[in-house]
């Protein structure tokens, strides 16, 4: 109410703000701070390493009670309250089955060679209030597109902790914006501000050997050459469980982690 | 520090200043709505949303964008703290232009200075995606506008223009208002620190700490516990010194200084549960911000207590003038 009054009066005061501090219009979204526009180191060193045929798959399974889903207050926007009519749930911990969904494996060490980033995008998307999917893995170089499909606006924050924090919205429906990241980092925590229960990991790793297990729990890395590995399997809230294997050309190896309650 | 005024400087020069009602209304409401501004802003920060409008100075390409979610907060923030710098651009032409003592038209010019400088700083804090320093700053310097804004409100008052200026300290109640004033500014930047370096739950439990009355050694070393202890050993420090300054106010008889005094005395009781509902709250939205708000009213009523004591008691203030002017904190 009081704000609305104001309206006026800001209408006013922000020319003369711009006048007193010499600003200009310099902060549209679109130019927004400095984007990792930088080639991959993949791309820059040439020759990439050849792919395999031994693949490694399993099931990450949860033992135990997981925590109850978290009820999420979605009211501040009325956009996402017209789309969660009866509230919105937040599993944190997503068991079906036993098998736990949203769990980011990769190989940790093991792998030789350099992979090129891939030159096709990965989409995060952000529909329904909510981010999708909730775990995005790329390479370091690999298009990022962020899109709004929402008829609100949107801030998209990543808090990395060794690649370039950035801060951009997306005013309307419709509107896209591509990043890369230049060094490799897993589950960097993404967020909203404007809604904070909004929450997604994204992973950037220098080689294509990743996957994300689906809600059976199951997950697939392809394309492996044959080799000795450490594979990791990290949750955004459970701790993280390693595992070693070996593969042949051609064999599709079984490696299962399990994780307790 | 806030802004040392001398009497000399401003008010007690023989040049005569009529009593201007309107430019100090106007003062008045700038204070008040300072205080409003420094709870606005403390809102940003309790609800998380500083970055959810991730331009400035436009937000989201627009001067008025759809205030949603942490929109609502930061945007809010932004135009409330745009109404401030309205008023304080008014009131600084206004005085300009109309006031004949140079000390108060160059502190109408220092605040105009300090709001931009802070417009500035929030803007900062929000392309840089808010460094702690900026942050800070940008809390810091807001206290020290609203205690500018208060000296406007009380050189431009009647109780000011229509008494002489004081250097006397015989009972020591100056001594203990500039101390306590200090005190309280020192216990705000804390506070700024601990808020901004995230140290608000470094000690997650009150009154005990880490379940003892003295912390254990080993978790002092880390910087958000010594940081978070440092301000609830600040607060008994404000405490002793508004206390005193309570006391020597109350025992020196004059009203004007007593009032303010207690008040803050008051406040800084009901500050401290505040400060303890934060933590046992784990900083829910409305105990942290009003803690916020409550240190800055402490801080302006030490503040205006030392002003206070620059001039004269004065038989022939009335009853209405004092009336008028209020106690600016307290709104
Ligand atoms: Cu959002």
């Amino acid at each position: 109410m009081f704000m609305r009054k104001t309206l006026a009066v800001v209408a006013l005061a922000v020319p003369l703000a711009l006048v007193a501090c010499g600003g200009e219009k310099q902060e549209a979204p679109a130019a927004a701070p400095a984007t990792t526009q930088t080639a991959a180191p993949g791309v820059a060193a040439g020759g990439a390493a050849a792919k395999g045929s031994a693949s490694i798959g399993g099931k990450i399974s949860f033992a135990g009670t997981a925590p109850a889903p978290e009820k999420i207050k979605v009211s501040a926007d009325p956009y996402c309250q017209k789309e969660h009519k009866d509230g919105l749930e937040r599993k944190v911990v997503d068991v079906k089955d036993g098998g736990l969904k949203d769990v980011f494996v990769y190989v940790k060490s093991g792998v030789t060679g350099t992979y090129p980033p891939p030159t096709e995008a990965v989409e995060l998307d952000q529909t329904g209030c909510m981010y999708k999917p909730h775990i995005v893995a790329l390479q370091v170089g690999q298009p990022l597109k962020i899109k709004n499909d929402d008829e609100t606006l949107h801030n998209i924050h990543p808090r990395p902790a060794v690649n370039q924090e950035f801060n951009v919205g997306q005013a309307r429906k419709g509107m896209e914006v591509t990043k890369t990241f230049d060094k490799k980092e897993v589950m960097i925590p993404v967020g909203c501000d404007v809604h904070p229960w909004m929450r997604s990991f994204i992973s950037v790793l220098d080689h294509p050997f990743f996957a994300v297990t689906d809600e059976d729990g199951k997950y697939e890395i392809k394309g492996l050459p044959a080799g000795e590995y450490e594979v990791e399997a990290v949750h955004e809230k459970l701790k993280s469980q390693m595992g070693k294997i070996t593969v042949k050309d051609g064999e599709k190896a079984t490696l299962d982690l399990s994780y307790k309650g | 520090m806030p802004l040392e005024i001398s009497a000399d400087a401003v008010g007690g020069s023989p040049g005569f200043s009529p009593f201007a009602p309107w430019r100090h209304r106007l003062s008045l409401l700038l204070v008040a709505s300072t205080l409003a501004l420094i709870f606005v802003g403390g809102l940003v920060t309790s609800t998380g949303s500083g970055l959810s409008v991730p331009d400035w100075p436009l937000s989201y390409g627009r001067v008025m964008p759809p205030m949603v979610g942490g929109v609502f907060y930061e945007h809010g923030h932004r135009m409330v703290a745009s109404f401030v710098g309205f008023l304080t651009l008014v009131l600084a032409v206004w005085t300009a232009r109309c006031e004949t003592r140079a000390g108060v038209r160059r502190l109408a010019w220092l605040a105009l200075a300090a709001v931009i400088a802070q417009g500035v700083l929030g803007g900062l804090t929000v392309l840089f995606l808010l460094p702690t320093p900026i942050s800070v700053t940008h809390a810091c310097l807001a206290q020290a506008f609203f205690c500018i804004t208060i000296a406007l409100a009380y050189l431009t008052s009647r109780e000011w223009l229509s008494s002489t200026g004081t250097r006397d300290d015989v009972v020591g109640v100056r001594g203990a208002a500039v101390a306590a004033t200090a005190a309280a500014f020192g216990q705000l930047v804390l506070g700024a620190v601990m808020r901004h370096i995230g140290a608000g739950l470094a000690v997650p439990d009150f009154p005990r700490m880490y379940g003892r009355w003295i912390p254990p050694a080993e978790v002092l070393a880390q910087l958000p516990v010594a940081v978070h202890l440092a301000h609830r050993g600040g607060a008994v420090i404000v405490l002793a010194f508004v206390l005193r300054l309570a006391l020597r106010a109350t025992r020196d008889g004059d009203a004007r200084l007593a009032r303010p005094a207690q008040l803050a005395l008051a406040l800084v009781f009901v500050q401290i549960a505040l400060g303890a509902l934060t933590v046992i709250t784990e900083k829910a939205v409305l105990p942290t911000t009003a803690h916020v708000a409550t240190g800055a009213a402490i801080l302006g009523l030490c503040w205006f207590a030392t002003l206070r004591t620059r001039r004269h008691r004065h038989a022939a203030v009335s009853a209405p003038a004092v009336a008028g002017l209020g106690d600016p904190a307290v709104s």
